[in-house]
């Protein structure tokens, strides 16, 4: 209890209101600018968070995120370009609205439905992470390493239309991930005799150079290429009906929203699925459930609650796997995870045994970040909204100069900034040719674990090659792992026959009606 | 080029290196065997296996559906200038060579002239060369903007962070 109490009272320090505050602030304002999202925006704040505690840290990334979920659903409403992928959904309805003059209706559902499904997933953390961590602290290395393998081939699959290209990506970054020292023999490996390679790839520069600079390349080719992109003036009515929303209208979808958060709990917490998958799941199911069907994709405030609390419920819930078991289930999750060992702990079930009282205040710093989130939101969203009319000429070469010097920052060094500069060009490349970025992020954050758990393996089994089989957990999530890879396999070239059928239908009807035509 | 064609040299790269690696780079770059544990190779070796095996697959599939004269995809056929396919993590398309040199060797020459030159003036001339490459003419608004940006950041990490600036230092 004392613990509890202590990490509460940690959370309300001036300087962690301050951060998790500014988190949500900069997040939001960040997530309302198309292209640029959550886990990017991350990278490029981890390491300014060098430089403070880290409970402040963390209630600083926390909300940042939270923020920048939020965020998305302001272009995504107002222009059409969801500032994140997950606010896609959100997008369908809100921007009819925007065009009747409602923008501003759709984004207080927005929001309001955002606070609601972010604020049940938070509570659903702090009430089931510890009990179920408890029960993971059972766990030995053998379950472990099956338990990253199982995480890695379901990560595999996010981010590619094809699980081959998400594993070789996945492999890439597991061995990207081993470059440095070897745990077991202390001796550098893969450093290729390059000195500021011995302590391994920094995580900063790699994830700043894939997430952020990576995307702002691609970003930029509508300048450079394309001569600019011009967007239509947006209009908010005066009507003080068209511009809020009455508590009528919120408490008629309140089961929408509460449906919604259900889903993003449920996704969130299983690894590689991520938010847009529950956004767009609980935009169906509203969908199939509504009574007025009809007016979805027309404007409907039920299709933005929908979307809205499912994508916020994902960003608490995707913290279950990362404090029970230390396996970020999403991009952001696992920028996090990185934070978490910059500012010296290893994230999974001993950090509750370790460092609880921190624990207790990152639940407060999460619960602050709602609450934030939600006057920030409140008194603050007109001039949120004006961060989508910044002009991509003066906000893209802020963004291009913060990369390089953020990716300076963690040890100060032009070294890094180089690494910087070769992953934003691989990212390039990665994201041109359909190849997973965050597989190959997972894999770089994961490797040390996963080989770790490996040696441990087998230094303790004494090279017993049936070590698996006296483990049925390991054994369970092992054959779990090889049904995931078959599943996805069997899946795919089930995909692409049904196109190739469907293909052939088409050409052959199409030959009929040449035919008919002649024929005529 | 083709999809299918861009793919397969894709894949062919990826070959090349894994070889490249499970021949030379692994075996030169590892320290040896200790005698307890796993081999220091083990992981690496599995890492790039599966890329190997992965790629090797992935140009099988290729090369099966060729020889048997099979159809092939619409999507894989054609290269279109841009698609919006892919995940919502890729942008499949073609790569524009031409722009990624605008951003890349400005962002490299930067590298390389910081610690000569030092931060405030290679930040600068970085700054308003990136703006002109995306298109901004207004070279009032550039100087501007790349003097306030060069100086916040100078603040914020000199006085903010206490961190040196790259290069030789002027204040």
């Amino acid at each position: 209890m004392e613990m509890i109490i202590a990490g509460l009272l940690d959370a309300i320090s001036p300087a962690s209101l301050m951060f998790v505050l500014l988190g949500v602030a900069i997040g939001v304002l960040i997530g309302a600018i198309p292209g640029i999202n959550g886990p990017m925006a991350i990278a490029l704040f981890i390491p300014v968070t060098y430089y403070m505690s880290p409970l402040t840290a963390i209630g600083f990334l926390v909300g940042l995120n939270k923020g920048a979920f939020f965020g998305g659903a302001v272009s995504a409403v107002l222009l059409r370009t969801p500032g994140t992928p997950e606010a896609a959904a959100t997008a369908w309805d809100g921007y009819p609205l925007t065009q009747k003059g409602k923008g501003e209706k759709a984004l207080r559902m927005a929001l309001y439905s955002s606070v609601a499904g972010d604020f049940i997933s938070t509570v659903v953390l702090i009430v089931i992470a510890a009990p179920l961590a408890a029960v993971a602290l059972f766990m030995g290395p053998a379950e472990i390493f099956a338990l990253i393998s199982l995480a890695l081939t379901i990560i595999a699959g996010i981010g590619t239309n094809s699980i081959n290209r998400g594993l070789m990506a996945a492999a890439f970054g597991i061995l990207i991930g081993l470059i440095g020292t070897e745990p077991v023999t202390a001796l550098p490996r893969l450093t290729f005799d390059i000195y500021q390679l011995g302590s391994g790839l920094s995580l900063i520069p790699v994830a700043i150079g894939l997430l952020a600079f990576s995307e702002i390349l691609l970003q930029l080719e509508k300048f450079t290429v394309k001569g600019g992109a011009k967007q239509a003036a947006i209009v908010f009515s005066s009507k003080l009906e068209d511009r809020l929303l009455s508590f009528r209208e919120f408490f008629k979808n309140i089961k929408t929203l509460l449906r919604g958060s259900l889903i993003g709990i449920g996704v969130g917490a299983m690894p590689g699925l991520g938010a847009p998958v529950a956004s767009f799941m609980s935009y169906d199911q509203a969908m199939k459930r509504s009574k007025s069907k009809e007016e979805f994709g027309k404007g409907s405030l039920e299709g933005i609650g929908a979307s809205e609390s499912a994508n916020s419920a994902v960003v608490g819930a995707s913290l279950i796997p990362l404090f029970v078991l230390g396996i970020p289930g999403n991009l952001a999750v696992a920028m996090l995870m990185g934070a978490f060992m910059i500012h010296g702990m290893q994230p999974g079930p001993l950090m509750f045994k370790e460092n609880a009282q921190l624990m207790y205040g990152i639940y407060g710093s999460l619960l602050l970040a709602s609450l934030f989130l939600l006057l920030i939101g409140r008194f603050g969203l007109r001039y949120f909204c004006k961060a989508v009319d910044i002009p991509g000429v003066i906000l893209y070469p802020i963004v291009v100069f913060t990369c390089v010097m953020g990716a300076y920052l963690g040890k100060s060094s032009m070294f890094d900034v180089g690494v910087m500069l070769l992953f934003g060009f691989i990212g390039y490349y990665m994201r041109k040719f359909d190849y997973s970025y965050v597989a190959f992020l997972i894999g770089f954050i994961l490797a040390p674990e996963w080989e770790r758990a490996l040696q441990q393996v087998v230094i303790i089994s004494e090279y017993d090659t049936f070590m698996f089989f006296q483990r049925p957990v390991a054994m369970g999530l092992m054959a779990l792992t090889l049904f995931v890879i078959v599943r996805t396999f069997w899946n795919n070239i089930k995909d692409g026959r049904k196109k190739q059928l469907e293909e052939e239908e088409e050409v052959a009807t199409a030959a009929a009606a040449v035919g008919e035509h002649k024929g005529d | 080029m083709t999809r299918i064609k861009r793919d397969s040299i894709a894949y062919l790269v990826i070959v090349g290196f894994s070889i490249l690696m499970l021949t030379w780079g692994i075996p030169t770059y590892t320290p040896a065997y200790p005698g307890y544990g796993a081999s220091p190779a083990l992981v690496s070796n599995v890492a790039v296996g599966i890329m190997l095996f992965m790629a090797c697959l992935s140009l099988l599939r290729i090369g099966v559906a060729l020889y048997m004269n099979k159809p092939i995809p619409a999507e894989e056929r054609e290269f279109p200038e841009d698609l919006e396919e892919g995940s919502s993590f890729t942008q499949v398309g073609r790569v524009k060579l031409y722009h990624l040199a605008n951003i890349m060797i400005p962002s490299v020459l930067l590298l390389l002239v910081i610690d000569y030159i030092g931060y405030m003036l290679t930040a600068f001339a970085f700054l308003m060369v990136i703006q002109h490459v995306i298109g901004s003419r207004k070279w009032f608004q550039s100087v501007v903007l790349s003097i306030i940006l060069t100086g916040v950041l100078y603040i914020v990490m000199r006085y903010g962070f206490g961190v040196p600036v790259p290069g030789p230092q002027i204040f």
